[in-house]
């Protein structure tokens, strides 16, 4: 337990440069956009994008779209923003194939040479891409409610404290979800690049075949295979509470890959 | 308790045999040289032995712990040096050292590192230095000392002298007979004959993944030819009544280079009645020996 405890530390201290370079870069974002919300209300831009826009493209976009083109929904766009959660995703699948890059530089020879059980290596991984992820998001909900302090004009309806944490929590989910993907391909990998290269492709894939299940009614068929389903932060903007069923379905992705990576990894040669 | 006690280890990749139903004993406070070609299965073994690799049949034990079903005890004692040190190249050499020696679980005497440091020639200075600024040779060191810091019952060695000078080869040798007379048991493999001649008790060679060999260094080196150089006053022809087990290599009407097996007594009687003026015997090399069973494998030993 005091080795794999070493370990994690060693672990989390490797990747802390990273990790808060990534969290200040997003709670950053979050202040910049809260500050260009508030000058877009001030000037009123708000209702003139709106007016704008034809009446068949605000159906097309439906009523999110109004929710969207607000105070509020500029506040929320960080908790949503492609390249946020690709981030926050890209971020968890480096941090959760740690196993296969140890493999691959062959330190995990060095690791398992000693008394330390193999569980703890990917115990070790879930607790970092956990405890990170859980920072991550903590730093952008401190940034929204920093930003709103110091960008927010007088008088303007800030989002809930429940839609914030809720946007947070689903998208931490997500996140967590795709961690427990990287960490069952990357506990049978050996090659970082491999583990990465392979989740990467599959968000992807299934990204696009959530996007596209939007708009074409066929691939609704089969759009519940993509995780990026469970992830619907128009519904909460639009103020609907966290659907239970997505948080379920995201947190039993995550379980079955981690699960898969330490049954993958107990059973495995260790060869690089 | 044997501190390494091999049965019947077999282990396949696909159709490759790495390992072929390999066993081996190594007795407690013995040096005992792991040889073999490139893929004949020496790293496969010392895998299986830290429980990195799962052989496909046979057991391995390290000081009465089974390696696969008790691995945390069996690698409770064990210092490892593996051929490669795979070590991030952003730490500094202590902090690789302390992250190790937390890892075994063991409270590293800082006396013992210091003295290692000193017997390597690594200062303490190069320990700040963060392991990208490390050349090869400072690497291998950096290993050694991770590898003996907790003073283990075991120690394990891939290739340990690679990369290392002749003199930290010397200081390496050193820290093996000193370990030796410790009590404690090293297995190491090695490409470097004259290092296996100079410091193991015993060797084992393994070729194609099976066992060819496995034996006292002093017993093979009394089988090995030595060679001998003899010189005449004058010219003298090649007998043909040399005795059995010796080998003409080269001769000149005035000297003759011979290798002998076993005792020197019938060539010195088969050369009494020539004109010897001098006879230079040098000390029988055991490469000679292994490199037959390199290329030939199993044969007799004697023959």
């Amino acid at each position: 337990m005091k080795s794999a405890a070493l370990l994690f530390l060693y672990s989390l201290k490797r990747a802390r440069t990273l990790v808060i370079t990534t969290g200040l870069l997003l709670a950053a974002l979050q202040l910049v956009l809260i500050f260009v919300a508030g000058e877009l209300h001030s000037s009123g831009a708000f209702d003139q994008l709106s007016a704008l826009l034809p009446p068949f493209a605000r159906e097309l976009l439906g009523p999110s779209f109004a929710v969207v083109m607000s105070f509020g929904g500029i506040v929320c766009l960080g908790y949503f923003e492609l390249a946020v959660m690709g981030a926050l995703i890209a971020l968890a699948v480096t941090l959760a194939t740690t196993p296969a890059s140890e493999v691959e530089t062959g330190f995990m020879d060095l690791i398992l040479a000693r008394p330390l059980a193999r569980h703890w290596i990917i115990t070790r991984a879930i607790a970092l891409t956990t405890l990170v992820t859980a920072f991550l998001l903590g730093l952008m909900v401190a940034g929204t409610w920093a930003g709103l302090e110091m960008f927010a004009p007088k008088g303007v309806q800030w989002p809930s404290p429940r839609l914030i944490n809720s946007l947070a929590g689903n998208l931490g989910t997500l996140t967590l979800s795709w961690s427990g993907v990287a960490m069952a391909i990357g506990a049978a990998s050996s090659r970082r690049s491999v583990a990465g290269g392979a989740t990467g492709l599959l968000a992807l894939g299934t990204f696009l075949l959530d996007y596209v299940a939007r708009l074409w009614r066929p691939a609704e068929k089969i759009a519940w295979l993509s995780p990026f389903r469970y992830y619907n932060p128009f519904e909460l903007i639009m103020g609907n509470p966290l659907p239970i069923n997505n948080q379920v379905v995201l947190g039993t992705i995550a379980a079955a890959g981690f699960a898969a990576a330490y049954v993958l990894f107990a059973r495995r040669d260790i060869s690089h | 308790m044997a501190p390494i006690s091999i049965r019947g280890l077999t282990k396949r990749y696909g159709n490759v045999q790495a390992v072929n139903n390999l066993s081996l004993e190594v007795a407690q406070g013995e040096i005992l040289g792991f040889l073999g070609l490139n893929g004949a299965g020496k790293t496969t073994t010392i895998r299986i032995l830290l429980d990195l690799l799962r052989p496909n049949s046979g057991t391995a034990f390290i000081l009465g712990h089974d390696c696969q079903t008790d691995g945390l005890r069996a690698r409770l004692n064990i210092g490892y040096l593996p051929a490669e040190m795979g070590i991030y190249s952003d730490l500094t050499g202590r902090e690789v050292l302390d992250l190790l020696a937390g890892l075994s679980g063991h409270v590293v005497d800082g006396s013992r590192r210091g003295e290692l440091q000193e017997r390597l020639e690594f200062p303490s200075s190069d320990l700040r230095r963060r392991l990208r600024e490390y050349s090869t040779g400072m690497k291998r060191k950096l290993g050694l000392i991770q590898a003996f810091q907790s003073d283990p019952l075991l120690l394990i060695l891939d290739e340990p002298t690679e990369g290392l000078d002749p003199l930290m080869q010397e200081s390496f040798n050193k820290l093996l007979v000193d370990a030796k007379q410790r009590g404690r048991t090293v297995f190491m493999s090695s490409h470097v004959l004259s290092e296996v001649d100079r410091v193991c008790d015993r060797i084992a060679l393994v070729r194609k993944g099976e066992l060819v060999l496995l034996s006292n260094v002093e017993e093979l080196r009394k089988v090995a030819a030595r060679p001998v150089r003899v010189l005449f006053d004058e010219d003298v022809p090649v007998t043909a009544n040399l005795p059995p087990g010796s080998e003409v290599i080269e001769t000149n009407p005035r000297s003759w280079s011979l290798k002998v097996k076993g005792p020197l007594g019938p060539l010195l009687r088969a050369i009494a009645t020539l004109p010897v003026r001098d006879i230079e015997i040098a000390e029988a090399k055991l490469e000679d020996v292994i490199l037959k069973y390199y290329r030939d494998g199993a044969g007799d030993l004697h023959q």
